[in-house]
C-alpha cells in the first residue's frame, strides 16, 4: 500500500499540485496509516527521491522545488501534531537572508526541505545582521547558520556571511556552529563559498537539506567526541590512582 | 565601422572587422562620477554621463538607458528602493503585500507622463544626441510574467502563479502586459534600439517546459503583439533557456538570444542557426562575470577565447555572434574589466 501512496504523492508533487498531495495524505490516514508513517515512509522518501531526480532530470525546475518543499513542510507540520510521541529532531538551523538582501524565495525553499527532513528551523527573516545570526544560533542552540544571498554584493559583503564567519572564529564557535551559504551568486561561481568562509553551499534547496544534515551530524559528533573526552578527563581526575 | 554598424552587420551576417562586444557596467557609473548611488540615480543627466564615460573608457559597443530594474515598480507606486554603494539597487517595498492589493493596483494611463519616466527620457535624449548615430542604445524591459516579482517578491509571485486563483493572477498579468506594451513603445519612440525582453519566468529553469508552453507563451505573445519583435532580445536574467529556443524563434519570431553563461553555447548557437538559415539572427555568448571577481589574467583570456571560438568558428565573417556580459558586479577589480575587454577585442576579430 505504501508504494502506491508514495507513487500517488510523488505524482501530485511532480505536477506541483498541492491539493492533490493533501488528498493523497488524507486518504492514506483514512486507510489506517499512522502520521509517523506518512512522514517517514511517504514525505521524506519523496523529498529524497526529488533529491536524486533533480540531478538526473533536465526538466526539474524551481517551481517543483518550491512546491515539493512547500507541500512537504506543510504535510509534515500537520502530521507532527498527530504523532503519538514527540518526534526526534535531527538538529536545529537558524536561517535568514544576508544583510542588505530582501530576496526570500531561496530561504523559503531551503526551509521547507529542512522541515520535511525533520530539522528544526528558526527563521530570522530578511536583511539579517551578522551578529543576529550568531546570537540566535547560540540562543536556540543551533548547529548550523544558513545565509541566503541573491546578489553578489550581499553574498560577498563584509556585513554578510563573511562577518558571520569572523564572529564565529573570534568567539571560538567554529566547531560548534557551522556556516552554510547559498543563492544565485554561488551557483555562478562554485568557489565563492570558500571566499566568504562558508563550511558548505548548495545549488538547490534539496541539496541544501542534505548538506545541512551532514553539517549537523559533524557538529554533533564533534560535540559527542568532546563530551567523551571531557568524561574521560573527569574520570581520570576522580581516579585516585 | 561604427559599433552600430558592427551590430547590424552581425545580425545580418555581413562582414565586419570584429564581432559586437557588449559590456554592462551600470552601477559603476556612480563610482565613475564619484557619487553615491541614491544621488546618481536621481538624475537622467548623471546616468547618461556615467554610461558615456564608462563606454569611452573601455570602448565596448553598447550604451545603457537602464537605471535599475526596480524602477519599473515605481510606475505601480513603489516608493522605497534600497540603495547600496557596492551593488545594485533593490525594491524594498512591495506594492502588493497581500493578494487583495492586486485589485487596487493602478497602471498610469500614459507612462510617459509619469514622474518615473521623466529622468529616463532625459537620459535617453542625451544618449541619442551624443551617440545615437554611432552606438546601439539598450533598454531593459521586464516581461509580464516576471514583472510581478518586482511588485510582490519572488516568493509571493511563485505562490500566486502556482496555487493562486487564476482570475487574480490573470488580472495582474494583464496589467503587467499592458505596462510592457506601453513601455516598449515609449523606449522605441525615445530612440532605444536594442530592447532586452527580460523574462526569467519564461524559462524551463523556473517553471518547467509544460508551463512554459501553456502559461508563459501566450503572455509573451500578448506582450509583443502590438509592437512586434524588431530590436527585441530574448533575455532571461541569466537563467538558461536553450530548450525553448525553438519555440521562441518559431512562435515569437525572436532571432536574438542573450544566453546564460550556464547554458551550452554551442548547442544554443546550433539551434538558432539551424532555424534561421539566411535570416537575421544573433547568438549572444555571455561570460560568467561573477567569476571575474577572482579570476586571473590567464583564466579570463582562456574563457573569452573559448566563447569566441564557439561563436566565430575559424574566425570567419558572418558568424551572427556577439560577446556579452551579465550585470557586471561592482566587486570586479578594475584591471579585470580591462583584461576582459582586451581579450574580447582580440579574440572577437574576424579575418
Ligand atoms: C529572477 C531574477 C530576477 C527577476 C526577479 C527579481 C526579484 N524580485 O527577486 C528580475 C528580472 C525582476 C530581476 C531583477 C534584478 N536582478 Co535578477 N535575477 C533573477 C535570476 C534569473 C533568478 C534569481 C532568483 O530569485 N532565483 C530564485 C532562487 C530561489 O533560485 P536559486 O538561486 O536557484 O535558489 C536555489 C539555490 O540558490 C539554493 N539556495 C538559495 N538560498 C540558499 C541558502 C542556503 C543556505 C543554501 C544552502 C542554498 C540556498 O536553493 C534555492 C532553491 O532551489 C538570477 C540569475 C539566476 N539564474 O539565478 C538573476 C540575478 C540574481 N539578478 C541579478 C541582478 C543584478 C538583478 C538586478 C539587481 C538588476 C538591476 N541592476 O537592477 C535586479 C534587482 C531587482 C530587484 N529585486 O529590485 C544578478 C545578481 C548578481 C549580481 N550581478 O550582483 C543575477 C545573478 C543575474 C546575473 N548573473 O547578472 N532578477
Amino acid at each position: 500500500m505504501i508504494a502506491e501512496i508514495l507513487k500517488a504523492y510523488n505524482e501530485a508533487v511532480f505536477e506541483t499540485d498541492k491539493e492533490a498531495a493533501f488528498e493523497v495524505v488524507e486518504a492514506a490516514l483514512a486507510a489506517g496509516l499512522r502520521a509517523e508513517e506518512v512522514v517517514f515512509k511517504v514525505v521524506i522518501p519523496a523529498v529524497e527521491e526529488m533529491m536524486s531526480s533533480i540531478t538526473k532530470d533536465p526538466d526539474a525546475n524551481l517551481a517543483q522545488h518550491f512546491m515539493t518543499a512547500q507541500i512537504a513542510a506543510e504535510v509534515t507540520e500537520r502530521m507532527l501534531q498527530r504523532f503519538a510521541h514527540p518526534p526526534a529532531i535531527l538538529g536545529r538551523v537558524v536561517i535568514g537572508t544576508a544583510a542588505g538582501d530582501l530576496h526570500s524565495l531561496g530561504k523559503r525553499i531551503v526551509m521547507g526541505c529542512l522541515k520535511a527532513l525533520m530539522v528544526e528551523v528558526v527563521d530570522l527573516g530578511v536583511n539579517v545582521p551578522a551578529e543576529r545570526f550568531v546570537e540566535a544560533a547560540l540562543e536556540h542552540d543551533a548547529q548550523v547558520i544558513a545565509v541566503s544571498a541573491m546578489m553578489v554584493h550581499t553574498a560577498t559583503s563584509e556585513q554578510g556571511a563573511r562577518a558571520v564567519r569572523r564572529i564565529l572564529d573570534e568567539r571560538g564557535l567554529s566547531n560548534r556552529i557551522k556556516l552554510v551559504v547559498g543563492g544565485a551568486p554561488y551557483r555562478f561561481d562554485n568557489e565563492l563559498y570558500k571566499i566568504v568562509g562558508g563550511d558548505g553551499w548548495a545549488a538547490d534547496g534539496i541539496t541544501a537539506g542534505r548538506i545541512i544534515i551532514h553539517l549537523i551530524r559533524d557538529v554533533k559528533s564533534e560535540q559527542n567526541g568532546q563530551n567523551e573526552q571531557n568524561k574521560q578527563h573527569e574520570e581520570r581526575e576522580h581516579d585516585p590512582a | 565601422m561604427t559599433p552600430l554598424e558592427i551590430l547590424t552587420a552581425a545580425i545580418r551576417g555581413e562582414s565586419a572587422p570584429r564581432i559586437p562586444i557588449f559590456c554592462n557596467l551600470l552601477d559603476q557609473g556612480a563610482r565613475e562620477l564619484g557619487m553615491g548611488q541614491r544621488d546618481y540615480y536621481r538624475r537622467g543627466e548623471q546616468v547618461a554621463e556615467g554610461q558615456l564615460r564608462m563606454n569611452r573608457r573601455y570602448g565596448y559597443d553598447n550604451l545603457w538607458s537602464l537605471f535599475y530594474v526596480g524602477k519599473e515598480a515605481e510606475f505601480f507606486g513603489c516608493r522605497e528602493i534600497l540603495f547600496a554603494d557596492d551593488g545594485s539597487p533593490n525594491v524594498a517595498d512591495f506594492v502588493v503585500k497581500e493578494w487583495d492589493d492586486i485589485a487596487r493596483l493602478e497602471l498610469p494611463e500614459d507612462i510617459t507622463r509619469h514622474p518615473a519616466w521623466e529622468e529616463s527620457a532625459t537620459c535617453l535624449k542625451i544618449l541619442r544626441a551624443e551617440a545615437g548615430e554611432t552606438h546601439p542604445i539598450c533598454a531593459y524591459l521586464t516581461a509580464s510574467t516576471s514583472l510581478p516579482a518586482l511588485l510582490m517578491g519572488m516568493e509571493r509571485w511563485l505562490e500566486l502563479l502556482l496555487t493562486g486563483p487564476a482570475d487574480l493572477r490573470d488580472h495582474l498579468l494583464t496589467l503587467c502586459s499592458d505596462f510592457f506594451r506601453q513601455q516598449v513603445a515609449a523606449y522605441r519612440a525615445a530612440g532605444a534600439n536594442v530592447l532586452l525582453y527580460s523574462t526569467p519566468f519564461s524559462t524551463p529553469y523556473f517553471i518547467g517546459k509544460q508551463r512554459f508552453e501553456r502559461f508563459a507563451m501566450p503572455w509573451m505573445e500578448r506582450d509583443l503583439a502590438p509592437g512586434g519583435v524588431e530590436g527585441i532580445v530574448y533575455y532571461c536574467g541569466m537563467a538558461p533557456f536553450n530548450e525553448v529556443i525553438p519555440q521562441v524563434i518559431e512562435q515569437l519570431g525572436i532571432g536574438i538570444h542573450y544566453l546564460s553563461p550556464l547554458a551550452d553555447l554551442a548547442e544554443a548557437k546550433g539551434s538558432i542557426e539551424q532555424r534561421l538559415v539566411g535570416q537575421n539572427r544573433l547568438t549572444c555568448g555571455v561570460i560568467d562575470d561573477i567569476q571575474l571577481i577572482r579570476w586571473n589574467r590567464e583564466q579570463i583570456r582562456a574563457e573569452v577565447q573559448r566563447i569566441c571560438q564557439i561563436g566565430i568558428p575559424g574566425g570567419r565573417p558572418g558568424s551572427h555572434f556577439l560577446f556579452g556580459t551579465g550585470v557586471m558586479p561592482m566587486a570586479i577589480p578594475e584591471p579585470n574589466i580591462r583584461l576582459l575587454l582586451e581579450a574580447a577585442f582580440e579574440f572577437g576579430r574576424v579575418s
